[in-house]
């Protein structure tokens, strides 16, 4: 009988590019192998350790946790050793983990030594230096490693006395009883030589001997990943990657018979592995995390403060007129309290209600949005916006004491700037080891996969671009879309063996890692000390730190994290109350918005939401007019309502008919009527899952929350078998029939794969409310607001501003006597609502240094002359004078006098904006300022440099089409009439209908339209059709397109910016469409900006 | 007065140039498809300038066996140069511009139009002068399409909006190369022709009144093309590094060789040697019509041999061993070994022999070498290993994968017998995306082979050989490798 045998030296792909299998797929092979435990040692880092982890327990596998550890060479080692650039005077360590103790010191020597270099450092000069190895060697276990390892480095100068030493030095470190000499067999004679002599060495050092096998990847057919990734990591092509590649295909893990026959020479090396592995106690269920706890005042408990600060927000929360009363509220909010103090989650909630004080004290906006709008704690804290008590959320789907789970906080905040701040405040407080952003694991898919893949074997530029090219785009994947179909279309034969040999490597190396990013705002907090807790390293942007786990598995392994999320929406509300605070001498709250305004209520059933948060896009508003909001809580169906959960699930229409009265509201079962009535008797919220298994099943919130996780998007046959029975059992103790049974089965397991929680749906429908609500009242600013913020949102600033424009938005140009870096509001006299003028932003190609240099310049006095503005702002280059002179910012500069005006210091910039260029004298054309540009910008030389030209310039000023095309070209918009307006005439003889004429047709009209297309949309769940929205100068029309036509019309509908469209009218429900039957390019003369595309 | 010549169709078997030529000796090459004419007195051949223009454009229309170019030119007569070219490359047929109108007919040209090739000079003997040159003109080029830009920017759409503007405001604003552009527009630039230089041919051909059949006659008929090719070269002290050889033959194939020489050489002795080893090789298929040779020409190489360094032989003698062994074993089978960067076992390929580069031991000069220990005399022992070439195809006996007994019969060896020892297996795999990828298992065997009696009579024990194996895992074949002394 073969004896048994462990792995106890394995790397995964997370060595990024030193291994080619996923953790999981170690774990798998192991199962299949009968290998009862396995350990994972990944190059200078445990980022594979959480997902090895869940995968062993899963499996019930022993996960053993370690590390090879890069260390520079010791003093034994390096004394007649020059480092050089292609041998690095460094030895790698394997390290296995025995106790929390050696686990903490293992992460913290990675941190350690990552913290000290930057991200990308070379090869090499990651290490850890031999005393920092000895001060944290207590609790790890050390192996002798293989040829880059301490014994091998000795052994390949012939030295045995130095090998001695070596291992001397090791003991010295690690203790006799934690060293083990490590020995590898792949059948290769020099391995086998070294394996001699480091028996040897072990027999005189009498270290025990240890077989491993070096485990790069799971299965043999896998080396030929590990030999592409060494390909990359070497940035050289397989054919001439040589020796570089491994010398065979042995490093798989091998089934313990295999093992003990390739040792049966020296079976106390496989008798050791178990008798290691016995010794190795730690698993990742032993992490020691500890969330860090607040610093409350003297006399105070963390649980008594919390109680206090909740109790004082709940008093003031739950005041207010159309409130509930705090007496209702309360109830709820002791519940909680009771739960979170039973968690032991006080510390939890104040820190992020810190981070929130923060904001608030700092003037920034936050509101959290996901599930934590279920807590009436994190109401009351101010965490949230939505009142829970109110809206009767489900506390459950944030919290549960059965879940085992940390609850999950989203904070939202501006994007940019502002977010920064909340982010380098946590670090502030909390320390650069007590807080870190969690990574985000990128991994090999798509297009990138492809062409690295496509390099690596050699093939050329122009057939790796046509490779990543079959890489589609398109969210709707066609069913012809074949493989096959694919790569004929391509020009590329898959009956070529290279070709063929890349498809298949190519799904081979389909995501695993390829580089640790950063995610977009997941913060891990921690007592002090995080380092101790996960490794941490630099991230790429400055002054950033990440943890060395990704979200996912911060959570897997219970690490609470508070996301700070960038909103570009909550920069723009933020910046309109800015606008309106200064132009229309108005302070708006946004806490405080009336809730029933009618003008949003009118624009939103309009579906005139072009720049709204969440209903602007072209589903949106075409479901807008249907559903008609009339409330809040519309809003918050209206934005759960278009998402692939209840498209897939067939919910929409039903829910629609319903509203409309079009179909009776009915109930699977008399006890749903309680949690469906609000949505009609159709489930649309994860909220609603859970009470439906609550009501009809008896399930406990966290048994409900349990069994939406069960059917979500990491379902387990196992497991959802197991609670659908359960669910049976608890309908039919209910009395639930089964057919009716049958019908809420089904309705929970199609629905909780997609589900949209109320709770979020609500946060995201008061930022939605709030955006209308500014954009019908404070147009000016909004609209300001959304175009310093892009890109954002679903539209181009061309459309934004087209659209503002049409609802009476006076618009100024880019000009450098009055524009500031940004877009800003002007009062003009005679005029109520300001108007907006164009930031220097929008000049393409002029860089922010300049604008904002333009900007303080022109602040401290106007410029006189083109000269006057080349000569004080020297960042100002040539090709950026040329580019505002073209789009007209030049022409309003007073070209009267060589002599600068002074400007009185009390002539404020608000003063000088209110002048605006009426007081100049007359402006010159952008052909003249294009003319003295040339004569300024060129040194004169002695000739010519006292001569001034004072004649006008002898060029033609610029005809309209001229200037268009120049405002596109220049600015990627137009203020002056709509491109397609010039073309009205022509347009209009062709018979073409506009956009603003199509709701006074007929339902089944023929029709043509004209226009450009600002949309072009080949949804997932629209079965292959493809949605363009048309947009000319008085609206913008809906076009749908069949799949065949699409494909009869590929290149046209692809890539033209200007579309004929003639089709016919469908005008149901207020909703507005036309579907095209021909489709043809126009050819205007204009240069067009981008579309939107395949959203 | 100039005329240009502007092909409209692009010509590669025929030079434009030497169509100019039959016009003017002083011919510019503007552009590949381009030419401008001085054609100041060539008034008692052709008549007015407008007659040759008239000449010029029948001449190009007619065949190329009749002197032609088979399409048709644009031909354009003007007083200065560069207005004949925009006039040719942009206005069809036949244009003549009297001096003083060219913007008369000039004026409606594209601002674009002024990207046309600028006039260039074609320095075949310096490498250098023509990269800087290159780099010049692509300087120019950028300059010329920045200016164009500006002048985009300015609503300048032709050469008369161009030619309007104020020279004093153009020379502030684009300097003096913008002034050089207004007059190109303007139709007013002065200027001289750069020539083309001399042609100078390196081919030389023949025409046979009879097919040669044979190599010899066909020997004495290469003799004279090449010694005429050599005192060519000799006269322009060149020489050459490539040498073509063309022959048409009777059943209407055309057989062609290429020489390509390790450095330039001119000896037509060697050159005839080498040609006829090399075609007796690979010889034509049916009797020779015609004999083309031609020559790249090089610069000759200047070597001065040190007094001390030992005498290499001479690089065309060295050609012609070399070239007498390629007829002998074949071409692919001469050169130098080199290993290749790879696992595979005995990975080489042959590379072109050539002597040893001496010129590093200038390097060495004064600098003490350290002597350095013998690295193989601090070593234990080692087994020198014998190869075997090729492997010997052998017949193994395994026992649970490891070879228990092993027999290769060959004529000079017989490796039989019980297997007594073994180490192994090594295993080396590699070349997977091929489809010649290797994978073999290598095995280190002691095997006993039975006791034998020998021709005086005595009997010799049994004795143990170590052999490498090895097993090609793709085919299951045994290979004995070699064994250890």
């Amino acid at each position: 009988m073969a004896q048994q045998y462990v792995e106890l030296h394995g790397r995964s792909a997370f060595s990024f590019l030193e291994g080619a299998s996923a953790p999981e797929e170690l774990i798998a092979a192991c199962k299949e192998l009968q290998i009862p435990a396995m350990a994972l040692l990944d190059r200078d880092g445990l980022y594979g350790a959480p997902r090895f982890h869940l995968a062993a327990v899963k499996n019930e596998i022993k996960a053993h946790i370690g590390a090879e550890i890069t260390v520079q060479q010791p003093r034994v080692q390096s004394e007649k050793v020059a480092a050089t650039e292609s041998n690095p005077a460094v030895i790698t360590i394997p390290v296995l983990v025995r106790n929390r103790q050696g686990y903490q010191n293992l992460s913290r020597l990675i941190t350690l030594m990552k913290l000290r270099v930057p991200k990308h450092a070379k090869p090499g000069e990651c290490a850890a230096t031999p005393d920092e190895l000895a001060a944290h060697a207590a609790g790890l276990i050390c192996l002798t490693g293989t040829e880059d390892g301490p014994l091998a480095k000795s052994f390949h100068h012939g030295d045995s006395d130095k090998a001695r030493r070596t291992g001397e030095w090791l003991v010295d470190i690690f203790g006799q009883e934690n060293v083990y000499a490590e020995l590898q067999r792949h059948f290769n004679r020099e391995e086998e030589e070294r394996n001699q002599f480091v028996v040897r060495m072990a027999r005189t050092l009498k270290l025990p001997l240890l077989a491993t096998n070096g485990v790069g990847y799971a299965t043999r057919a896998q080396r030929q990943v590990a030999d592409v990734f060494t390909c990359i990591r070497n940035h050289v092509r397989l054919e001439n990657a040589g020796r570089l590649l491994a010398k065979n295909s042995e490093a798989f893990l091998k089934p313990p018979k295999i093992m003990t026959r390739l040792f049966a020479d020296l079976p106390e090396a496989i008798f050791n592995t178990s008798e290691l592995s016995a010794r190795l106690e730690f698993t990742l269920k032993d992490l020691g995390y500890e969330f860090p706890k607040y610093p409350v005042p003297q006399g105070e408990t963390m649980t008594s403060f919390l109680r206090q600060r909740t109790d004082e927000g709940a008093r003031l929360r739950y005041s207010g007129h159309g409130t509930p009363t705090y007496e209702r509220a309360r109830e709820q909010i002791e519940r909680e309290l009771t739960l979170i103090e039973k968690l032991h989650l006080e510390g939890y909630f104040l820190i992020v209600w810190d981070i929130v004080q923060f904001c608030r004290r700092e003037g920034i906006l936050i509101q959290g949005r996901g599930s934590a709008a279920n807590s009436a704690v994190c109401y009351s804290l101010g965490i949230t916006a939505v009142d829970p008590v109110g809206m009767e959320l489900l506390f459950e789907r944030f919290l549960s004491e059965e879940r085992g789970e940390w609850p999950d906080i989203d904070l939202d905040l501006p994007s940019g700037d502002q977010r920064e701040r909340a982010i380098q405040y946590v670090y502030e407080r909390y320390g650069k080891l007590g807080a870190a952003m969690t990574a985000n694991v990128i991994t090999y898919r798509g297009r990138s996969a492809a062409r690295e893949v496509g390099k690596v074997l050699g093939f050329d530029d122009a057939t790796v671009g046509r490779l990543s090219s079959l890489v589609h785009t398109w969210e709707w994947k066609d069913p012809k879309d074949s493989t096959e179909r694919q790569f004929r279309e391509a020009g590329l034969d898959l009956q070529n063996p290279r070709i063929r040999k890349f498809f298949q490597l190519y799904q081979m190396v389909q995501d695993l890692p390829r580089h640790l990013g950063q995610h977009s705002g997941g913060l891990v907090i921690c007592q002090g000390q995080l380092d101790s807790v996960v490794p941490l390293e630099p991230a790429a942007m400055p002054g950033r730190v990440v943890v060395q786990w990704d979200k996912e598995d911060c959570a897997d392994l219970g690490i609470i994290k508070v996301d700070l999320l960038g909103l570009g929406m909550m920069a723009v509300l933020e910046d309109s109350i800015d606008f309106i605070r200064d132009a229309y001498k108005e302070e708006v709250d946004l806490a405080h918005l009336p809730p029933d305004d009618p003008k949003v209520y009118g624009t939103l059933q309009k579906a005139d939401t072009i720049g709204m948060f969440q209903v602007e896009s072209r589903a949106q508003m075409s479901c807008l007019p249907r559903l008609r909001p009339q409330k809040f809580y519309d809003i918050v169906v209206q934005v759960a309502i278009i998402r692939p959960g209840p498209i897939v699930g067939n919910m929409v229409h039903p829910y629609l008919k319903r509203r409309q009265g079009r179909e009776p509201v009915s109930y699977a079962h008399p006890l749903l009527e309680q949690p469906l009535k609000r949505t009609l008797g159709v489930p649309l919220f994860q909220e609603q899952l859970l009470k439906m298994a609550m009501i009809c099943a008896g399930f406990s919130g966290g048994e409900a929350e349990e069994l939406r996780r069960a059917f979500g998007f990491k379902r387990s046959e196992a497991r959802m078998r197991e609670i659908e029975v359960k669910l049976r059992a608890g309908m039919k103790s209910k009395g639930i029939t089964p057919k009716a049974q049958e019908e809420i089965v089904q309705s929970i397991t199609s629905f909780a794969l997609y589900g949209f929680p109320e709770s979020h749906a609500a946060s995201f429908a008061l930022i939605a409310y709030a955006s209308a609500y500014l954009k019908c009242h404070y147009l000016a600013a909004f609209t300001a607001a959304t175009l310093n913020n892009q890109p954002m949102g679903f539209y181009q600033p061309f459309t934004i501003i087209k659209d503002a424009q049409r609802h009476g938005l006076q618009v100024k140009p880019i000009d450098v006597m009055c524009s500031d870096w940004l877009c800003t509001l002007e009062q003009v006299p005679g005029s109520i609502p300001p108007v907006m003028r164009l930031g220097l932003k929008y000049v393409k190609g002029l860089s922010a240094v300049t604008g904002q240099a333009i900007e303080r310049e022109r602040k401290k006095r106007l410029f006189t002359s083109i000269d006057d503005l080349h000569q004080r702002v020297p960042e100002l280059r040539k090709d950026e004078m040329r580019k505002l002179a073209a789009v007209g910012a030049l022409n309003f500069i007073k070209e009267s006098s060589r002599s600068p005006v002074q400007i009185p210091q009390s002539k404020t910039e608000n003063q000088t904006r209110d002048i605006g260029y009426s007081t100049l004298d007359k402006p010159i054309h952008r052909r003249d300022a294009l003319w003295q540009i040339e004569r300024v910008v060129r040194p004169a030389g002695p000739l010519y440099e006292e001569l001034h030209d004072k004649r006008a310039s002898p060029l033609t000023p610029m005809t309209l089409p001229e200037r268009l095309n120049a405002d596109f070209r220049g600015t990627g918009l137009t203020i002056g009439r709509h491109p397609v307006a010039h073309q009205r005439g022509e347009l209009d003889r062709m018979g073409c209908a506009r956009a603003i004429d199509l709701p006074h047709m007929r339902n089944g009209f023929k029709v043509r339209i004209a226009g450009w297309v600002i949309v072009r949309q080949r949804p997932g769940t629209a079965k292959g059709f493809v949605f363009l929205t048309l947009e000319d100068e008085t609206g913008v029309a809906n076009i749908i397109i069949t799949p065949d036509l699409f494909d009869q019309n590929r290149l046209v509908l692809v890539d033209e910016p200007f579309l004929l469209i003639e089709g016919i009218l469908q005008h149901q429900d207020n909703v507005i469409s036309v579907k095209a039957r021909k489709v043809q390019p126009l050819s205007f003369t204009v240069a067009a900006a981008a579309s939107h595309d395949f959203h | 007065m100039f005329a240009s010549i502007y092909c409209r169709k692009i010509i590669t078997d025929v030079s434009l140039a030497d169509f100019a030529y039959a016009f003017s000796p002083l011919v510019e090459k503007t552009g590949a498809d381009t030419l401008v004419l001085d054609v100041d007195g060539c008034e008692l051949l052709f008549g007015s300038a407008y007659e040759l223009a008239n000449e010029v454009a029948k001449l190009a229309a007619k065949p190329k066996s009749e002197g032609g170019l088979s399409t048709k030119v644009n031909v354009a007569v003007a007083a200065n140069p560069d207005a004949a070219v925009y006039a040719a490359r942009f206005l069809k047929g036949i244009t003549f511009i009297s001096p003083g109108e060219e913007l008369t007919c000039l004026g409606d040209l594209p601002i674009e139009a002024l990207l046309s090739p600028e006039p260039k000079v074609q320095c075949p003997e310096s490498h250098g002068k023509a990269d800087r040159e290159e780099l010049a003109a692509k300087k120019r080029l950028h300059e010329i399409q920045e200016t164009l830009d500006t002048l985009r920017l300015w609503g300048v759409k032709t050469f008369r909006d161009f030619a309007a503007l104020p020279s004093k405001g153009i020379s502030e604003r684009l300097g003096q190369a913008g002034i050089k552009l207004q007059q190109l527009a303007a139709g007013k630039t002065e200027r001289h022709l750069n020539l083309l230089p001399t042609i100078r041919n390196f081919a030389t051909s023949i025409e046979l009144e009879y097919p040669i059949a044979e190599m010899e006659p066909l020997a004495f008929v290469l003799a004279r093309l090449l010694n005429q090719l050599c005192a060519r070269l000799h006269e322009f002290a060149l020489a050459t590094n490539e040498l073509r050889i063309q022959l048409k033959l009777e059943d209407g194939v055309s057989y062609e060789r290429k020489l390509t020489l390790p450095s330039p050489m001119r000896d037509h002795k060697v050159f005839l040697k080498l040609l006829l080893l090399n075609t007796e090789t690979n010889p034509p298929q049916s009797p020779v019509l015609a004999v083309s040779v031609a020559c790249e020409p090089v610069n000759p190489s200047v070597l001065q041999n040190g007094l001390f360094i030992p005498r290499a032989p001479e690089p065309e003698k060295l050609e012609l061993t070399l070239a007498r062994l390629a007829k002998l074993v074949g071409a692919d089978n001469i050169g130098s070994p080199e290993l290749l960067d790879t696992y595979r076992p005995d990975a080489f390929r042959m590379k072109r022999f050539a002597l040893p580069d001496t010129s590093h031991r200038k390097g060495f000069r004064g600098k003490k070498v350290k002597a350095q220990p013998a690295a193989i005399a601090n070593q234990p022992c080692v087994a020198a290993f014998r190869v075997f070439r090729p492997p010997l195809r052998a017949y193994v006996e395994t026992l649970h994968g490891y070879p228990t007994r092993i027999s290769a019969p060959d004529k000079s060896r017989n490796v039989k017998g019980r297997v007594v020892q073994l180490a192994g297996p090594w295993r080396t795999s590699g070349e997977w995306w091929r489809t010649d990828g290797w994978a073999r298992d290598e095995w280190d065997l002691a095997v006993e082979s039975r006791a034998r009696s020998t021709n005086d009579g005595t009997t010799s024990g049994p004795q143990q050989i170590l052999y490498r194996v090895y097993r090609e895992l793709n085919s299951g074949a045994w290979f004995v490798a070699g064994m250890y002394d």
